[in-house]
């Protein structure tokens, strides 16, 4: 795939939930191996951004599209738009007692990637290897999924997902939230394992200090379901340099904590 | 009117299983003991009123729906040598396999006979020992008087077994009871006494099994006595045929510091009535109970269960998982009851239901009655259909919406499942629960 051709981009994306409009014309591109960070308040729809490019039954999309690698994805099934390489790491992973993490792991992977389909050993090996990267207990695959699981364990399971998964596009739906600055680097470690020229990624987040480590190239402020601002390496450069004092200046304290 | 017809109508017995009947079963050769306490119970029998649909108990469940009258008493069981073995009865140091013509008691080694433990025939066991048996056969272990399908079966079995494990045993592969019953329009009526010494340690299975061709009602009753210090556990599995209907009365009696676990799995028949009661009768014992129901195509499931407390510091913890589909229907009616005195008790009793299907209808009816104050009792109950929420997180994994739904299925019995020390059990239930999916 060129550089110019689009990997991911969403064009004026209307939705709803409940018959109340959420998404008002949201426009966002982003080119292959390129990661871009998505701020704003709360209750400006970041969420639900997340979850309409993921397909939740919840919300209805009203208007625009969202395509990826050239498919329209608001035409898939989530497991569908999950088999062409999307993912997200949801804000708040729901607990599904009596599935074990290991079983459903590896029926994940196999239907993410038929034709990877691994032996059960070659499959645990690398998990296992992926389980010691994220600095997680051993005895987490045997759990059920979630079931239990502290607010950081969670965080680290989704990155564990996403790491056995090995998505071309991921959104990260405020993963950073609650977590403690150990937890916060091991999910940056993660993250920044996949980056790379074949990977794009949504970070989703309220908070300034994530962007220390998961180094965005480009930034977009949402407000009330548009988004209000973007800024390409320059900005982010500048941001870097003289701090982000100027993003809540001109669109409030709520957009990003510091 | 005679005086003959008025004595008729004064005997309130279910056509069939009238004095005609009882007199063919006491001219059998049987252990005193037993053809006295078979008289007692009929005694018992002619006097208990039918229920009919305006009892409480039997309102969501019509008695009328079970055609015992119907169907035939087989002959009191004979027991054979031996009956053809199955792999999974060598997880078992004994197998007792139940088929319409006669039961086998087959032995895979001598050690329960090293530990003393008695596993035979009701008859036998009263023939050796007839005191010992004699003091398990009062109903001690029912709360109250017997009921009319106890009466039932206490003077109308046809296959009877008794276990009695002696103090201080441990026994650790324990007894497999397995039945399966393929005669057409026949009433199997087992009858099983289990006692377990004062600090022993045992586990025991149950099979029931049918053909799905024939149509053939069970109307079995369970007494387990578990002494004090005893630690008891018992898994049964129904598989009963399709065709089939069963009226079960299942009574714990558990003493001093004793543990009693009782797992039951329902899986088979059309119409079902399952009572199943526990008391937790000296300080300090336990009683789990944790059953998995799951009603497909037309069943109607039916289950009541009792967590009596009548001693001070006692525990019982009850786990009902069911699932209705298609236009399935169950009933769970739970009732936690503390008498007078029983301090410092903790009771809970949770029942959660999966409705899978528009038509299919689950009723979850709990209740406490409460005699005694200090204690901690309390029930929850949920009835619903799969969480849209999970089904999303799974299907965002790409796993696509059947597979998910089944795992979620799957997962939501998966606690109960857990609890099931045999293998091959889990594996019939894990099977059980996927061919309803299937279908």
């Amino acid at each position: 795939m060129s550089d110019t051709q689009t990997y991911f981009e969403i064009r004026n994306l209307h939705a709803e939930t409940e018959g109340i409009p959420i998404l008002k014309g949201v426009d966002l591109s982003i080119k292959q191996g390129e990661t871009h960070a998505l701020m704003g308040p709360n209750g400006s729809g970041k969420s639900t951004l997340a979850n309409v490019i993921m397909g939740h039954p919840a919300y209805e999309v009203t208007d625009g599209e969202i395509i990826f690698m050239g498919q329209n994805v608001l035409e898939l099934d989530p497991e569908e738009r999950a088999q062409a390489g999307l993912f997200l790491a949801f804000q708040y992973p729901v607990a599904i007692p009596g599935v074990s993490v290991a079983k459903f792991l590896k029926s994940a992977h196999d239907a993410c990637h038929p034709e990877l389909k691994s032996k059960s050993s070659e499959f645990l090996k690398e998990l296992r290897e992926n389980i010691k990267y994220l600095e997680v207990d051993d005895s987490f695959i045997n759990r059920y999924l979630n079931d239990g699981f502290s607010g950081g364990e969670k965080k680290r399971m989704e990155i564990l997902q996403m790491l056995t998964l090995k998505p071309k596009f991921a959104v990260m739906d405020e993963t950073d939230s609650g977590l403690d600055i150990d937890a916060l680097k091991v999910v940056s470690k993660g993250v920044n394992k996949l980056a790379g020229p074949n990977f794009g990624l949504l970070v989703i987040t309220h908070y300034e200090r994530i962007l220390r480590y998961i180094h965005p190239d480009h930034l977009h402020i949402l407000i009330e379901g548009k988004i209000v601002h973007s800024g390409g390496p320059e900005l982010v450069k500048k941001l870097e340099e003289s701090g982000y004092d100027w993003v809540r200046e001109q669109f409030g304290q709520e957009v990003l904590v510091g | 009117m005679s005086e003959a017809i008025l004595e008729a109508q004064a005997a309130d017995t279910l056509p069939g299983f009238d004095e005609l009947l009882f007199e063919a079963i006491q001219s059998e050769a049987q252990p005193e003991v037993l053809k006295r306490k078979r008289a007692e119970a009929f005694s018992d029998y002619i006097q208990i009123a039918t229920p009919t649909n305006r009892d409480e108990e039997w309102r969501r469940t019509d008695p009328a729906l079970f055609p015992i009258t119907e169907v035939k008493r087989l002959a009191t069981l004979p027991q054979l040598d031996a009956l053809p073995a199955r792999p999974a009865d060598e997880d078992f140091d004994v197998v007792i396999a139940v088929q319409a013509d006669g039961f086998a008691i087959m032995r895979n080694n001598d050690t329960p006979e090293k530990l003393g433990i008695t596993i035979g025939s009701l008859a036998e066991a009263a023939e050796q020992q007839p005191e010992l048996v004699e003091q398990y056969l009062q109903g001690k272990a029912l709360p109250a008087k017997s009921g009319k399908f106890e009466a039932f079966n206490d003077a109308f079995w046809n296959v009877g077994f008794f276990v009695h494990i002696p103090d201080n045993v441990e026994w650790e592969k324990g007894l497999l009871i397995r039945y399966n019953i393929t005669q057409p329009d026949s009433l199997l009526v087992p009858r099983l006494v289990v006692v377990a010494g004062r600090n022993s340690r045992a586990v025991m299975a149950e099979h029931l099994e049918s053909a799905d061709d024939i149509r053939f009602i069970a109307v079995p009753e369970r007494e387990l006595y578990v002494d004090e210090s005893a630690n008891f556990k018992l898994v049964s599995l129904q598989e009963w045929g399709a065709q089939s209907y069963q009226i079960t009365n299942d009574w714990g009696l558990v003493q001093r510091d004793a543990n009693l676990n009782w797992i039951t799995l329902n899986f088979g028949t059309t119409r079902s009535k399952m009572k199943f009661g526990s008391d937790v009768a000296g300080p300090g014992s336990a009683a789990d109970m944790d059953g998995i129901f799951f009603a497909s195509g037309d069943q109607h499931m039916d289950q009541r269960t009792l967590q009596i407390h009548s001693s001070p510091d006692t525990y019982s913890r009850l786990l009902y998982k069911g699932a209705v589909k298609d236009v399935g229907r169950s009933v769970y009616q739970g009732l936690i009851i503390a008498r007078p005195g029983a301090i410092r008790v903790d009771a809970y009793q949770t029942n959660n239901n999966l409705v899978l299907d528009n038509g299919a209808r689950a009723d979850s009816i709990p209740g406490l009655l409460i005699d005694a104050d200090d204690l901690k009792c309390s029930h929850g109950s949920t009835i619903g259909n799969l969480d849209p929420e999970q089904l999303f997180y799974l299907r965002s994994r790409g796993l696509d919406e059947e597979t998910a739904r089944r795992a979620l299925i799957l997962g939501f019995f998966e606690e109960v499942i857990d609890r099931i020390p045999q293998a091959f059990i889990r594996e019939i239930v894990h099977r059980n629960i996927e061919a309803k999916m299937e279908s």
